[in-house]
């Protein structure tokens, strides 16, 4: 805007063009990985086609083959079947455009627009992955992003290196600024909720659990959360991370609710506040404080130790002493917990949750039935018929395995309690609460995650997709839910220390996962370390919000007014400042004139007040005779500054005396002023 | 409405008026300028623009995912902005501009300004623009990269022109400096009042039948018969030191062993004049521009000429330095010395 009709050169170089294409391809390539196929192919043939344009072999593409390309770019999209309004769509339309402009970018203007889309693909990128290796590649994008960046101002094409040099140095000087607003810049909780499903949604427990689900999901060696507990942390077999209550059976598979009950509505149907739940619980026991940090699951689910009585966090209770998140968690959450493990639940059982406790599938299933109806015969009590069961298990021929029979769809319960035998804790789990409800005992299935594993070097407990678990929880009288692990008594070192120990025997430990770190016992030092410095980077950086900041904030400089805030942040900013000056070498004092010559320009403004005006023609001699002449008071004066001057000026000797010369002809100056 | 259009025109000039006795008073003509906090000037461009919404779009984003890789991204953008305002500052702190000469030209020609640019050894200058608007631009660069060509590549010599339209002195206008360096998002910008001018001579426009018919024409052919006649031959003398060894008569020198030299008529009091009170023209542009072609002519056919104003008066001679002496005093005539600038 100030600089028109100033003729420049607006073209951008060829070392800039070449800055652009280095950066379409960094900010490209991790989102690749989550994109459609075909869009990837789109993409490649354009940054194809730029090189061949840039090397001068191909022209710029016609308008015809621009709409080609552009119908190209939508097939892809359309063959996907993302969603319209998903983060894969986002993404890839936002990359699409970034394609297409890269593609003509001849201009500044052009490739200013490149490089500020580039950087918001690197934001999106951080929506995908947000592990350390992701940040780390997302500062990599930032420096090229920012050379392009100055590559594109340049009119002449200058080396990569001083380029990346300046790029880097620039980035660094930010770093102060950067970290004091990422620490102190008020951060906001969402206004609004404007979440793009992400399709490459983790695994995890889901609220429809088949007795296969669990030893699929025990396949996995993802992260499902980690916890730090304040204070002593319990021991293995206490640790059951209750998640769902399956309450309903449809004779193969356990649900929250009847299938009657719109799936969608259940997470709402499951809040309640804080008032309403405690009414049902009779406070006793030790109170457990922890903090966890969900990974995100694309589910609402959430894990804790049963019951919850406080959450300091973006999360709601559940009627069932569990915890919700308020929307399904496409981000990491981090919550902190109090939970009460030897708290009553629901002394009185109200007649709705009784009702689901005690649902049974009206067919099949004839032969445990009337195992049940054996056993009750020979029990006098509901708790010797429960000891009864779980007997069974234990001394009959149960065997604990990741490979399961298949079972028959109507009769799955006789297929594995009275046929097979052979399980995983899901089987377990779900005959043990039927044989509960044929007794009349209310019952229902836990899924969750048990145990975990310790992390030394970081001191915390990391809980794995493979510790995935399931159990039960049977109400008695006076005792209230009372969990039961029929697991336990097939395979205790499932619940002593982890399901590596139980399938030893089998070797069926992540057995799809060959390279998987987890089953070498070697590596664990160099996995925990490893993990150890992810869960800092989760919790101090990814986990930095609202809540930490006031708390880190309370920390430093106590309670904050409005004034106090406003003088902090004047002093840190004046600090950047001050160090920016320093670091830049903007503080260093310059002599702009030599002092002669201010003294020169002086004497002429002072000539110039008694009317005569140096023009810009006149030599210093001729202007001091001209001044002389007219000036006769001043005459000695004038001709003696201009000895002085000049002599200083073209003398070389004069130059080693420069101070006493200055002396005198301040003494002039002073002299002519005094003359009025 | 001619009204309203009116007085926004004069609000308008008055303001740019202000503006400019103030810069005069922030930029007083001098031979050499140091620019600093006083005389730099920091304005964000339309990238600037762009890039402060592309952060506000980031930040609700992070404030939309609570992802704090993306507040981190935002934020560093930000910072960016804020540091690019003391890197291009310190880009353009401490460049002097000095002036060292001004070609003279004709009216309707360019003016040529020679400036010399330099900074301080331990500083480098990139991609720094000095010129004025709609005429010339130059980009400089002082740093080591550049020192291949270069003595010293913290000094370096430019020049720049500047269309003319009237003869007399042109005191060049006050240059504008900008550099955008390095990264587009600010841009500095500062001005360099120096105390240098140019001479522009008077157009040179031929008129026909100017030249008075008596005094000039015969005057003229004359002259070029004196001229010619200046090569005649009229005698020989002794030789004296500074003659042209073209002019030493070779024969006398064969018979005598002495030098000798061919002397010539001396038709001085005949020269060439070029008059004013000659030309049968009305004004003083015109006069001037035509005395200017004369003296053009003169210079092209290597005459003996001399000039007469009403003011000043050149004895005829021939050559470079005469040529020049007379075109000033053409451009200078009528003109005081505060017209002059």
């Amino acid at each position: 805007m100030f600089t028109k009709g100033f003729p420049q050169n607006k073209n951008i170089t060829h070392s800039a063009m070449l800055w652009l294409i280095v950066v379409q391809i960094v900010v490209t390539l991790p989102l690749m990985f989550y994109l459609p196929f075909l869009l990837v192919l789109v993409l490649i043939f354009s940054t194809v086609w730029r090189i061949r344009m840039i090397q001068g072999r191909l022209s710029q593409p016609n308008n015809v083959i621009k709409v080609v390309m552009a119908g190209l770019g939508f097939a892809a999209l359309a063959s996907s079947g993302l969603p319209t309004a998903s983060l894969d769509m986002m993404a890839s339309l936002l990359l699409l455009g970034f394609a297409y402009k890269a593609l003509e970018a001849f201009q500044q203007r052009d490739g200013v627009v490149v490089i500020l889309t580039g950087y918001i693909l690197v934001a999106v990128q951080f929506l995908y992955s947000q592990t350390m290796l992701a940040a780390l590649y997302g500062i990599f994008s930032l420096t090229a992003l920012t050379s392009a960046m100055i590559a594109i101002q340049h009119t002449k094409s200058i080396a990569i290196k001083p380029n990346l040099k300046l790029a880097t140095a620039m980035l660094l000087t930010c770093l102060p600024l950067m970290i004091t607003l990422f620490l102190f810049a008020p951060r906001f909780s969402p206004l609004w909720s404007f979440s793009l499903p992400n399709n490459h949604a983790k695994t995890g427990i889901t609220n429809r659990i088949t007795p296969g689900d669990i030893a699929n999901l025990s396949q996995s060696d993802e992260l499902a959360f980690r916890v730090t507990f304040a204070g002593e942390h319990p021991p293995q077999n206490k640790l059951y991370w209750r998640g769902l209550v399956l309450n309903h059976f449809d004779g193969s598979t356990w649900t929250q609710f009847p299938d009657e009950l719109l799936p969608e509505s259940i997470p709402f149907r499951l809040y309640v506040n804080k008032h309403d739940l405690l009414s049902h619980l009779t406070r006793k026991g030790y109170a457990q404080q922890y903090e966890i940090i969900y990974e995100k699951s694309a589910q609402p689910w959430l894990f804790a130790l049963s019951p919850v009585v406080n959450i300091e966090g973006d999360a709601t209770y559940s009627s069932d002493f569990g915890i919700i998140a308020k929307q399904n968690l496409f981000e990491p959450l981090l919550l902190k917990l109090t939970s009460l493990p030897k708290a009553l639940r629901e002394a009185e059982l109200p007649h709705s949750v009784r009702k689901l406790a005690l649902q049974l599938p009206k067919t099949g299933n004839k032969k445990s039935q009337a195992l049940a109806n054996r056993l009750l015969q020979t029990t006098s009590s509901q708790q010797d018929y429960i000891q009864q069961v779980l007997n069974l298990f234990k001394e009959e021929d149960y065997y604990y395995t990741l490979h399961p029979p298949k079972l028959e769809h109507e009769n799955s319960i006789d297929g594995f309690l009275i046929d097979s035998k052979k399980g995983f804790c899901a089987h377990y789990a779900g005959s043990f609460v039927y044989m509960m409800r044929l007794a009349g005992i209310p019952a229902r299935v836990i899924a969750g995650y048990q145990g975990g594993e310790w992390n030394e070097k970081g001191s915390y407990l990391a809980v794995h997709q493979y510790d995935a678990h399931a159990w039960t929880e049977v109400w008695l009288k006076d005792q209230g839910w009372v969990r039961l692990d029929p697991t336990a008594m097939v395979a205790p070192e499932r619940v002593e220390k982890n399901l590596q120990a139980a399938v030893k025997g089998e070797g069926s430990f992540l057995e799809k996962h060959m390279l998987s770190s987890a089953k070498y016992q070697w590596l664990s030092g160099l996995r925990k370390q490893l993990d150890a410095s992810q869960y800092k980077w989760r919790k101090l950086v990814l986990g930095y919000n609202e809540n930490t900041q006031s708390s880190l904030i309370k920390q430093l400089f106590g309670e904050i007014s409005a004034l106090k805030a406003a003088l902090i942040s004047l002093t840190i900013f004046t600090i950047i400042v001050v160090f920016w000056l320093i670091f830049l070498g903007l503080t260093k004092r310059r002599q702009h004139e030599a002092k002669e010559h201010q003294l020169y320009r002086l004497f002429c403004k002072l000539l110039e007040k008694r009317g005569i005006t140096r023009q810009p023609s006149q030599s210093p001699t001729e202007f001091s005779q001209l001044a002389a002449t007219q000036l006769p008071n001043l005459a000695t004066e004038i001709n003696r500054f201009s000895e002085l001057y000049t002599t200083l000026c073209y003398d070389p000797d004069a130059k080693s005396k420069t101070p006493t010369y200055i002396d005198d002809l301040k003494q002039v100056i002073k002299s002519i002023r005094r003359k009025k | 409405m001619p009204n309203s259009a009116n007085s926004t025109r004069t609000y308008a000039s008055h303001k740019s008026r202000k503006l400019n006795s103030w810069l005069k008073n922030r930029f007083p003509d001098t031979t050499e300028i140091t620019l600093g906090l006083r005389t730099i000037f920091i304005i964000p461009t339309m990238t600037t623009v762009a890039l402060s919404l592309t952060v506000m779009l980031l930040f609700l984003m992070g404030i939309n995912f609570q992802n704090s890789l993306i507040f981190g991204l935002s934020f560093w953008l930000l910072a960016l902005i804020v540091i690019s305002i003391f890197f291009t500052y310190r880009n353009l702190s401490g460049l002097s501009v000095k002036s060292i000469q001004a070609s003279p030209c004709f009216a309707g020609e360019k003016a040529v300004f020679e400036l010399q640019l330099s900074c301080p050894s331990d500083q480098n200058k990139s991609s720094i623009f000095i010129g004025w608007k709609d005429e010339d631009l130059a980009e400089v660069n002082l740093h080591q990269e550049e020192s291949s060509q270069h003595n010293n590549p913290h000094t370096q010599r430019i020049k720049l022109s500047h269309s003319t339209s009237q003869r007399g002195y042109f005191k060049a206008p006050r240059l504008s400096i900008f550099s955008r360096y390095p990264i587009g998002l600010i841009i500095s910008w500062s001005y360099a009042a120096l105390d240098i001018q140019s001479i522009v001579f008077p157009e040179p426009i031929l008129q026909k039948n100017a030249d008075n018919g008596i005094g000039k024409d015969d005057q003229a052919e004359q002259g070029k018969d004196i001229a010619n006649g200046s090569t005649d031959f009229s005698g020989i003398r002794e030789y004296q030191t500074g003659d042209s060894p073209k002019q030493i008569h070779w024969g006398t020198y064969a018979k005598t062993g002495e030098l000798h030299t061919k002397s010539f008529i001396d038709y001085a009091s005949n020269d060439l004049w070029l008059e004013w009170s000659n030309l049968k023209l009305q004004g003083v542009e015109p006069k001037l521009s035509h005395l200017s072609a004369r003296v053009l002519e003169c210079h092209q056919l290597q005459l003996i000429y001399g000039l007469k104003l009403p003011t000043t008066t050149l004895q005829p001679n021939n050559g470079e330095a005469h040529k020049i002496a007379c075109l000033t005093a053409l451009a200078l005539y009528g003109l005081d010395s505060k017209q002059r600038n």
